[in-house]
């Protein structure tokens, strides 16, 4: 019996150990260390116009104080711009510490060390900074006003004008027999992963080497910061992520100015040093994403198909653009999701405030993208009177249409081809999951209890796996344990579980027998990162190559000892043995010894490749020339482009008239993302995401003051959603595998977040009557909404009245 | 690393020389001096602890003097070490009238290593002008009069017979015991509270100097 675990609800191998305490995150390591605490600007724009550290001086247990002054080398230039584009015209990074000049609150000023973390702060509490304030730049509209500039050389406030159309918009909206145009904005929010950020970094002056663990989606790419800025040759610093509780987008920021100061201190006082970000230093100084302007014109017929699309967003991008301009382009390319768009132009104007710094959060700009196309879908539904399943129907890519090239750049300079999906039939799935065509008597029932019901739908197409690669080694030990590593980290996907069924698959092991270890460049130094709903198209169809390499050799000594041909043989329960013919069989874990040539015997095992136990040919070298010793094998997956994963939700809301409390009664997914490593997990991803996504629609936001100062800068103030808040999900699955990749996967980290705001914002709308035109709301936002004279009601609304009348 | 920097002293500059040469004025304005030796014509070996943070503790260390204009400047060469690292540091020093007292100003290119090193600018900066302004403080303090009882010199156990504390030029090793050297009862608390917690070579420079690290970009 061969052990097919891919595609199987395999429970999660390291759950037991994460939630019985077991777990070793970056706070756990380095008991004994030097800790670090940060002296953060307070202001969010301002000269710094002194230093000094007098008072602190006193504090038992002091150790140093560092500024930007003692920053040297390429240490004391700018940070990366991590991913620069043409049309990234005036990028600007931050300095690892001020140097003269802070952007936002929250930006380091001074590190300090101490012999604990309470000595450091006291110590960083005793530090004067004199601050000559500027005017502060706050909000996309501020920005885009520019009467002040966050960047004394950038007047206009503007980092790049993304641009990418597709035909001649203008005239096609011009001939069109409808247009619309709107306005609507989406909030600022954060990923908010359980734990922040954290570095430990020991340096070891004998052999002069470093080793830094650190909180990051992308120890290798860390590493190479680490080595690039410390001036120090790469095989001197190794990057390993411990485990790490939650990313969301933020990890992969990289190198965070503290994962360049913790390993400056450990080498200056030769000692261990640690920092541990608290809350509110994750509020103020990691990274926030979301907030937009859009403005759309669309056109279309009299049956609600689109005739030519037009948007225009202003995108705040916070202080500084490390990641470049990814997630504009991102907004600007997802933005069409599973529509066909005759004529498509859009422009992303990323703009400068004094505001911490923007970049991707799970979803990463596709949440607004699906935001502008679905509820321009629900806008052209309401101007004809259509039902709103209907106009998307009529709009939707058909299935024969795949590859479907959009001719558009995406995120990683390929184009935009769907590689595949079935549209239509994830709308039939999510109407029937949710009930649609039942909604008016779910609607009645509601207003008999005295409350108002809303259903709301969106769909999305989400670019997942882009390269340019990630690889796996495997090999097999002649204990017959079978050591799994790949260079991209985890943050709580389950790796350690689906990685393990696809090799467990792929080599016809035990899963018990494999053990996986991910974002450890002592392991595996070639990798990316995780991010864009990569890890099992990468990693996986890696992995899955590495493990196919493995199987290969083993069948190859085998068939030597069995004296079979290779063809003949299959492996099952980590066994070799001849197909049909029972007893001609050797174990894994022999043919891993074989697989060594040996002189020294160390063990029993070991004894048996020794040179006077092997029946070899004597006209042969022990090592096959080509061949290597070992059971193990290396291997690559780049991709020629990204995989296209969809999905579609339905929510149906009930606000209360007396509160406009907003309760999501049901909430409804159809998921596709391709052929499923591990369903559990999968849907786990889709619960994680809907809770951010609901919590991004209705409760989360960075409330920045005109200042400059984020007012809600703890759990205590920013909302995010309970498990009372988050609804039961309902989730259909639908399998349409990528034809991209060995395994035939897509991404499915992300999808869950992506149309939360659209759909909710469509569900409120529907059962409110009013239009909803900025996301999040809260109960007193839709109060106010409800009594403005000014509040646009819907055609939807005033049809129903009629009719109800 | 450089720093520059001044401080009015109440008396002539004839005064603030005499003051400034004189090892017995020295050992008892030094913050956290434990013990100044005289090795020779205007060299001096000291002890210093110095008891701020990461420069936490006890230097050893050789100063020397050149140059000499009396009473308008001179050049001090001052090295040490400790556990916390070594410091080697060129002061000018030049004193000028100013009314009926004295401005000195002070000019300090030191070069910093070992793990003191590593404690950051302003840190050893920080220090530096601390250890400054109490060292002008006590001279300044002995200008006027209201030093403490002059601390009589201590032989050495390598110059037990040598008495001579005046001798300008004595040819043996004389010991002058800091105020971080002696009991409590006779101390000033604050220098004592200083000199208990430490002291160092960089008090030495800090003393003369307090000074900022040369930014090691621009050598």
């Amino acid at each position: 019996m061969t052990t097919k675990l891919f595609g199987e609800p395999v429970r999660r191998r390291e759950d037991a150990r994460l939630i019985t305490g077991r777990g070793r995150y970056l706070d756990d390591i380095g008991a004994g260390a030097l800790a670090a605490a940060f002296v953060r600007s307070p202001h969010a724009h301002a000269r710094i116009v002194d230093v000094d550290v007098d008072a602190a001086l006193d504090v038992e247990g002091l150790v140093a104080i560092y500024t930007y002054e003692d920053l040297t080398g390429p240490l004391a230039e700018p940070l990366p711009v991590l991913i620069p584009h043409p049309q990234l015209t005036a990028p600007r990074t931050g300095y690892p510490l001020a140097n003269g000049e802070v952007n936002h609150v929250g930006e380091p000023v001074v590190m300090v060390v101490a012999t604990d973390r309470y000595v450091a702060e006291d110590a960083a509490e005793r530090i004067a900074v004199t601050y000559e304030e500027l005017p502060a730049v706050v909000g996309v509209d501020a920005a885009r006003e520019a009467r002040a500039c966050v960047h004394e050389e950038i007047p206009d406030n503007v980092a790049a004008r993304h641009h990418q159309e597709t035909g001649d918009v203008e005239p096609a909206l011009a001939v069109s027999p409808h247009t619309l145009s709107f306005t609507q904005y989406v909030e600022r929010s954060a990923g908010m992963p359980l734990e922040g950020k954290g570095v430990h970094a020991r340096w070891d002056a004998d052999d002069r080497s470093l080793r830094v663990h650190t909180s990051t989606q992308a120890s290798t790419s860390v590493r190479a910061a680490i080595a690039a800025k410390l001036q120090l040759s790469l095989d001197q610093v190794e990057v390993v992520a411990p485990d790490v509780g939650g990313g969301f987008g933020v990890k992969i920021v990289h190198p965070w100015p503290e994962e360049l100061l913790v390993p400056m201190a450990a080498i200056a006082l030769g000692r261990e040093v640690k920092w541990t970000e608290d809350r509110r230093e994750h509020f103020i100084s990691s990274a926030h994403e979301r907030q937009q302007r859009q403005e759309v014109s669309v056109g279309f017929d009299d049956d609600g198909r689109i005739t030519a699309l037009d948007v225009h967003v202003w995108h705040d991008h916070g202080a500084y653009t490390p990641y470049g301009i990814i997630v504009p382009i991102i907004t600007a390319t997802q933005l069409v999701g599973p529509y066909v768009i005759p004529v498509y132009r859009v422009v992303v104007e990323s703009v400068y405030t004094n505001t911490v710094i923007v970049t991707p959060y799970r979803g990463a700009g596709r949440p607004q993208g699906c935001f502008a196309m679905e509820r321009t879908m629900d806008r052209i539904a309401d101007a004809l009177g259509l039902d709103r399943a209907v106009v998307r129907e009529r709009n939707l890519i058909q299935p024969s249409q795949f590859p479907y090239d959009h001719h558009l750049t995406f995120q990683d300079g390929r184009p935009v081809v769907y590689d595949s999906g079935d549209y239509p039939a994830l709308l039939e799935k999510l109407k029937a999951l949710v009930g649609w065509d039942g909604i008016d008597a779910l609607r009645d029932d509601a207003e008999a209890r005295g409350k108002l019901l809303g259903v709301g739908m969106a769909l999305y197409v989400e670019g997942t796996g882009p390269g340019p690669y990630e690889g796996g080694h495997v090999q097999v030990l002649g204990s017959g344990k079978v050591l799994v590593s790949t260079g991209l980290t985890t943050q709580g996907q389950g790796h350690e579980t689906s990685f393990a069924q696809i090799v467990s698959s792929e080599l016809g092991v035990p899963i018990a027998d494999v053990e996986v270890t991910t974002g450890d460049t002592r392991r595996f130094p070639y990798a990316v990162g995780t991010f864009a709903s990569r890890a099992a198209v990468m990693s996986g169809n890696a992995i899955a190559l590495a493990a196919r390499g493995v199987r290969d050799k083993a069948l190859r000594i085998a068939a030597d000892v069995l004296e079979a041909d290779p063809g003949d043989l299959e492996i099952a329960d980590g066994v070799v043995q001849v197909k049909g013919t029972p007893g001609a069989s050797i174990p894994l874990r022999t043919v891993a010894v074989l697989s060594n040539p040996l002189r020294y015997a160390f063990d029993e095992a070991a004894k048996q490749a020794t040179q006077f136990a092997v029946q070899a040919s004597n006209d042969q070298p022990p090592v096959t020339p080509g061949d290597a010793p070992g059971l193990e094998h290396r291997d690559y997956y780049s991709p020629i482009r990204s995989t296209f994963a969809s999905g579609a939700h339905a929510a149906i809301v009930e606000i209360d008239p007396q509160t406009w409390e907003i309760d999501v009664v049901n909430y409804a997914v159809v998921h596709d993302c391709g052929n499923v490593v591990n369903p559990m997990i999968v849907e786990g991803q889709v619960h994680g995401g809907v809770a951010q996504g609901v919590g991004g629609a209705l409760y989360e936001r960075m409330a920045y003051d005109a200042d400059g100062q984020l007012q809600n800068a703890s759990f205590m103030d920013f909302l995010m959603p309970y498990a009372s808040e988050v609804p039961d999900i309902v989730i259909d699955h639908q399998q349409t595998p990528s034809p991209l990749n060995p395994l035939g996967i897509k991404g499915a980290g992300e999808a869950g977040v992506i149309p939360g705001s659209a759909a909710l914002a469509s569900a409120i709308e529907d059962a409110v009557g009013r239009r909803i035109t900025s996301m999040p709301i809260s109960p007193t936002e839709l109060y106010d909404l409800m009594r403005s004279e000014t509040a646009e009601r819907t055609a939807a609304s005033g049809r129903r009245t009629g009719v109800g009348a | 690393m450089n720093l520059d920097g001044s401080a009015v002293l109440h008396g002539s500059p004839e005064a603030v020389w005499a003051a400034l040469t004189d090892p017995a004025v020295l050992a008892r304005t030094i913050p956290g001096c434990l013990a100044l030796e005289r090795v020779g014509e205007d060299s001096y070996r000291m002890d210093v602890s110095v008891g701020v943070g990461a420069v936490k503790g006890t230097y050893a260390g050789e100063v020397h003097l050149t140059d000499q204009e009396r009473p308008k400047s001179y050049v001090m060469h001052a090295s040490g070490a400790g556990a916390p690292g070594q410091v080697r540091a060129t002061v000018t020093i030049e004193l000028a009238p100013d009314g009926d007292g004295t401005v000195l100003t002070y000019s300090a290119d030191a070069v910093v290593g070992g793990p003191v090193a590593g404690v950051g600018q302003r840190m050893i900066t920080g220090v530096a002008k601390r250890l400054a302004a109490q060292f002008f403080t006590a001279v300044d303090a002995e200008l006027a009069g209201a030093g403490a009882a002059p601390v009589e010199p201590r032989p050495s156990a390598a110059a037990v017979s040598s008495t001579d504390v005046e001798a300008p030029a004595a040819p043996q090793p004389q010991v002058f015991t800091g105020r971080a050297g002696v009991p409590a009862g006779t101390s000033d608390l604050r220098t004592l509270a200083l000199g208990a917690a430490g002291g160092s070579l960089l008090t030495l420079i800090g003393v003369l100097v307090g000074y900022r690290l040369g930014s090691r970009r621009n050598q």
